[in-house]
């Protein structure tokens, strides 16, 4: 009954293989290139290595939600990582200098693109803010299963 | 009990610090006008859909209610019953109103309502914030409980019923549906979905149906299979309900009238599957006979997630002649990206199936990204709509959304015929700064006199921006409305703007597009200030 929250390293360890770093510049994209992104793409996930340079849990930059600028070895990039509940649900913290795995993809909106994360690693613990199809993971799928029982009695 | 006011206390310093940003205190003005408590009584179906958190202490989960309750005129709410269910699928049994639950409805038509239940074996309340619509009691509804068993919030509409058509054998002819939700996938998702189609009911045998379904991007559109509707043996009599399977899927069912039945899934008791809501509206015959009979201007409004989950509105018009489609404006708001569009083309009703009023438009921006919707026409001045514009991948959506498409009458639209007393409601996604920030769910029920083009009322707004439930209550609302001019007889080819201010916030912009003088269509706007992607209606008090 309970999705899962959490990935396992193992999938991260075979995508660490294809280790990519996006540099800024490669958000600007020209229309013909985000109408090819405009639906999430397990194939085309690569992921970032870096150092988090801000977490800001409630950016103003779109889409809405957390972004993390990651420091990598090409350049700075803003990372979408959907809702901040859901990092905060999982004990999961996000600091200046942190050294962190993301994979993700780029994804448009609108005429532009922007860096769409699935899973955000740090150290052991990774933590999947998308789904497979590249859907937000709800913060409330980090419930306990007595957390999830309670709900049962809602009215 | 001392966590949660822990947590209502840093809520409260959340809301102060993401609302404080420069707006003047606005005092409401007295209640003033026609409404009583008299104007609630008989039997009313209602529905909202929102989350709801239980201990509140991870996150709020998607939530809707579906019902009947039964108002005396004087205050009390007699009795009545409700479903609910969950995102994941979870559903009660069907859940009684006790007969010592009340309501109460002050002189400009906003109120409150106390529903009295039972959960786990103990006695609690669930409350609503209301405004009514009409004298006949009909309004809108905001879920406002915030108490130790729950917290939830979340948008709807209540109906007067008619205990005449309390039975199956009523729900007889063609109907136009549009459920929306989440499906029961509990590996992967849920994903957002949207059912929207027409089907055809006698005896309580759902016989023939055609449904397009976006499941998490997914397309598909066909006939559908034979279904059932059934009365609740114990429940039909009093708030008319009953139970349905279409389409393979289970689902509780109220009866308004022979023209309107609501809908809210059943699965298994504490079991899972889909969490899909909606109504259906009896399809009436005069429904246009062909593509070159479709004519007139149209407004739109539509609301979901765009391919990763972000929320999204769409909210637009446009002009039908025939086949060919002119005059078409769309405002998107796509996570927080906001977009005017101007120079949309190539409008084309591309088919149109008169047996099941189904029918597909698209038109295109500047760069050459096609947007395409499903509709069917529940009658000659709209029906339900569902976007399936493309994506690069065959038979999957960019986005899942769905919602109105309503026939724009009465125009030009000036200060003359906006005006008046409106109900205004929306509801969609927030974002909050400060040590606890999150973006979740935001819901506002208001009541506003609109003079001269200057609102000035009173509103609840409850948000999710925490685990927790930020509610607040009565706030002063002014704002004001700017037409955009047009060509004199058909203004409704234009977009409005409306600013909202609510006491102590910052304006919030929202683009506005008129159906008639009754009923409005708008959504957020503004790219500054707290970034919200909402949608709502005006809806004239009569």
């Amino acid at each position: 009954m309970k999705p899962k929250t959490r990935t396992t390293v193992a999938p991260l360890m075979l995508l660490s293989a294809l280790a990519f770093c996006l540099c800024a510049a490669a958000q600007q994209t020209a229309p013909s290139s985000t109408q090819r992104l405009q639906s999430y793409d397990l194939s085309r996930e690569v992921s970032l290595v870096g150092a988090v340079v801000k977490f800001d849990p409630a950016s103003a930059t779109p889409p809405m939600g957390a972004h993390v600028l990651l420091q990598t070895s090409s350049g700075q990039v803003d990372v979408h990582i959907g809702n901040a509940q859901l990092l905060k649900a999982n004990h999961f913290e996000l600091n200046p200098g942190d050294s962190v795995r993301i994979v993700g993809e780029p994804l448009a909106l609108g005429d532009a693109t922007y860096f769409a994360a699935r899973i955000v690693q740090k150290g052991a613990q990774a933590v999947a803010v998308r789904n497979s199809k590249g859907f937000l993971t709800t913060p409330a799928s980090a419930m306990s299963q007595a957390q999830v029982d309670a709900l049962r009695g809602v009215r | 009990m001392k966590r949660l006011l822990v947590a209502f206390s840093v809520v409260a310093a959340l809301w102060s610090a993401s609302c404080s940003s420069g707006g003047p205190a606005i005092q409401p003005p007295p209640p003033a006008g026609k409404f009583d408590v008299t104007n609630l009584k008989g039997t009313y179906a209602f529905t909202t859909s929102g989350e709801v958190c239980a201990g509140c202490q991870v996150a709020a989960t998607p939530m809707a209610r579906a019902g009947s309750f039964v108002a005396d005129g004087k205050g009390g709410i007699t009795g009545g019953v409700y479903d609910v269910v969950i995102q994941g699928g979870a559903t009660s049994a069907v859940i009684s109103i006790n007969s010592n639950s009340s309501y109460t409805v002050n002189a400009d038509g906003r109120g409150t309502l106390t529903l009295n239940v039972t959960s786990n074996g103990a006695p609690t309340s669930i409350n609503f914030g209301i405004v009514l619509t009409s004298t006949s009691g009909d309004g809108l509804i905001i879920d406002e409980t915030n108490n130790v068993t729950q917290a939830s919030t979340g948008s709807g509409n209540f109906v007067l019923q008619s205990t005449a058509a309390f039975q199956v054998s009523t729900i007889s002819g063609s109907y136009v549906f549009d459920f929306t939700g989440f499906d029961g996938n509990v590996v992967n998702g849920p994903f957002p979905e949207s059912l929207v189609g027409q089907f055809a009911a006698a005896n309580g045998v759902i016989t023939t149906g055609f449904e397009d379904a976006n499941d998490g991007l997914g397309l598909a559109s066909g006939s559908m299979a034979p279904g059932s509707l059934t009365a609740d043996p114990v429940n039909m009599s009093t708030s008319g309900r009953g139970t349905a399977v279409i389409e393979g899927q289970s689902y509780a069912f109220y009866i308004v009238d022979s023209t309107r039945v609501r809908f809210i899934s059943s699965n298994t008791l504490n079991g899972s599957g889909p969490m899909l809501a909606g109504d259906a509206v009896q399809q009436q015959a005069n429904i246009p006979l062909n593509l070159a009979a479709i004519n007139g201007s149209f407004a739109f409004l539509v609301g979901g997630s765009d391919s990763a989950g972000n929320g999204l509105t769409r909210v637009g018009r446009l002009t039908a002649t025939g086949s060919a489609l002119s005059k078409m404006l769309m405002d998107v708001n796509d996570g927080s990206n906001e977009v005017p569009f101007n120079s949309l083309s190539n409008g084309t009703i591309s088919s149109y199936d008169p047996t099941t009023g189904r029918g597909q438009f698209s038109f295109q921006d500047s760069n050459a990204q096609v947007y395409t919707f499903v509709f069917y026409l529940s009658s000659q001045n709209g029906g339900v709509i569902q976007d399936v514009s493309p994506s690069n991948v065959a038979n999957q959506a960019r986005v899942v959304a769905d919602g109105s498409i309503n026939l724009q009458s009465g125009s030009p639209f000036t200060s003359s015929n906006i005006s008046g007393t409106y109900a205004m409601n929306w509801s969609g996604l927030v974002t909050a700064g400060g040590n606890i920030a999150s973006t979740d769910e935001e819901d506002l029920l208001g009541q506003t006199t609109i003079s001269n083009l200057s609102l000035s009322g009173t509103s609840d707004m409850f948000q999710f921006t925490s685990p927790t439930l930020t509610p607040n209550l009565n706030i002063g609302t002014a704002g004001s409305i700017t037409l955009n001019g047009g060509d004199g007889a058909s203004d409704d080819t234009k977009r409005v703007d409306m600013n909202v201010n609510l006491s102590g916030s910052a304006p919030i912009d929202m683009v506005v597009y008129v159906v008639n003088s009754k009923l409005a269509f708008f959504a957020n706007r503004d790219n500054s200030g707290t970034p919200r992607i909402v949608a709502g209606i005006l809806k004239l008090q009569q």
